[in-house]
């Protein structure tokens, strides 16, 4: 499951382990096809990692700080440091084997 | 939304001829692109090649594919596509009038004669965009640069134009148009290179240099990788197997975009192949839902 969060909830988040951040946008076409299929994946993923969903216009200050020129993005994170970023849509496969690497 | 069994983009040999076969076989099939066939054929002089069709000129051609695919009961849709979304069972495909949906794609949209600006694919997504209609919210209060190259165009500028600050439109067509107000129209300018410096995106051409927010290339054909995010290119081609099969699982290529020789006989020919590919890929599709 994707869970939508904003930038305090983020802060207070017990980030030991693996955690995937999905930054968009709701006037993002890209964005909108990539959250059905980052959904898929983090079903694949339970248990393994922690899916966000962050909408970067409500949270300005958590794209600034994780450096999002362009979206959508995935970060993974882990243990609190960022580790990896893809940005653009991408199949299903490819996003699978994107997080799997980081994990 | 209804879910085509095949969405065909592109109505040259390729396309037309990849949307009958599929008619044929009787799948629903959407057919994007131009409703006078491509360019390519229309405006050829000449065609000596083409089996069944010898010395034709190619405005009869385009018009012997158009019937064709008429009598065989294929419609063109005429709409530009701006991405191909590949979704995991389907793909979202989305146009500039509208979205569609279907299990599998045939790109059959040809080569474009144009290479990219230098700094244009390193600043894309930052800057450098294809799709004002698609962008135009983040540009409020904003400054943008459209490089146009059709009369189509100005409708996007004008939309844009409601929202940003101020829209420099360089067209790169003959300009009749009546573009006005925060639009600054400059016919004749060339444009040669983009830069992103300092959150601006700059444009350098044989005239003026430009600066603003973000640039707005809008080309009649966009880059293949472009348009199917995640798609494997060999070099300018896409990559494709004797079944026309593209990395992507469900997504088949035909015609000059696949590679030389770019010829029209060659290009309907894959078509052919491309849509018996989507029609058997279909047909696992179908046992693997069950």
């Amino acid at each position: 499951m994707v869970k939508k969060i904003n930038q305090n909830e983020f802060k207070a988040l017990d980030k030991s382990g693996v955690s995937v951040l999905d930054f968009n946008a709701t006037w993002c076409g890209p964005c909108k096809m990539l959250a059905p299929v980052l959904e898929e994946v983090s079903e694949d993923f339970a248990g393994k990692a922690n899916f966000y969903s962050v909408d970067t216009d409500e949270n300005p200050d958590l794209a600034r700080e994780y450096g999002i020129m362009n979206i959508p993005a995935i970060v993974v994170i882990k243990d609190g440091e960022k580790v990896d970023m893809n940005v653009g849509f991408v199949p299903k496969e490819v996003l699978s084997d994107f997080v799997s690497k980081n994990i | 939304m209804e879910r085509f069994d095949i969405a065909v983009i592109g109505t040259g040999p390729a396309g037309l001829e990849a949307a009958i076969t599929a008619k044929v076989r009787n799948k629903s099939v959407l057919l994007l692109g131009n409703k006078g066939s491509s360019d390519k054929v229309s405006k050829a002089h000449t065609i000596q090649n083409y089996l069944g069709l010898p010395n034709i000129p190619g405005d009869e051609m385009a018009k012997a594919f158009l019937n064709h695919a008429a009598d065989m009961g294929v419609e063109i849709t005429e709409d530009k596509v701006n991405a191909v979304y590949s979704m995991g069972n389907y793909f979202a495909i989305q146009c500039h009038d509208g979205d569609y949906e279907a299990s599998s794609v045939i790109v059959a949209a040809g080569m474009s004669a144009m290479k990219p600006f230098p700094g244009e694919i390193e600043n894309l997504g930052r800057g450098v965009s294809y799709c004002a209609t698609c962008d135009a919210a983040l540009y409020k209060g904003k400054t943008a640069i459209i490089v146009a190259y059709s009369a189509e165009d100005e409708e996007e500028a004008e939309f844009l134009a409601e929202r940003a600050d101020k829209v420099y439109y360089l067209p790169q067509y003959d300009y009749v148009g009546s573009l006005g107000g925060n639009i600054e129209v400059t016919t004749g300018v060339k444009p040669e290179a983009i830069e992103y410096k300092d959150d601006q995106a700059i444009l350098t051409t044989d005239g003026d240099t430009y600066s603003a927010d973000g640039i707005f290339i809008l080309r009649q054909q966009i880059a293949p990788s472009q348009l199917v995010p995640g798609l494997k290119m060999d070099g300018n081609h896409v990559e494709v197997d004797r079944s026309m099969a593209t990395n992507i699982k469900g997504l088949f290529a035909c015609g000059d975009i696949t590679g030389l020789p770019y010829q029209y006989i060659k290009a309907a020919g894959e078509g052919n192949v491309a849509a018996l590919s989507a029609v058997s890929y279909l047909a696992d599709l179908k046992k693997s839902d069950n």
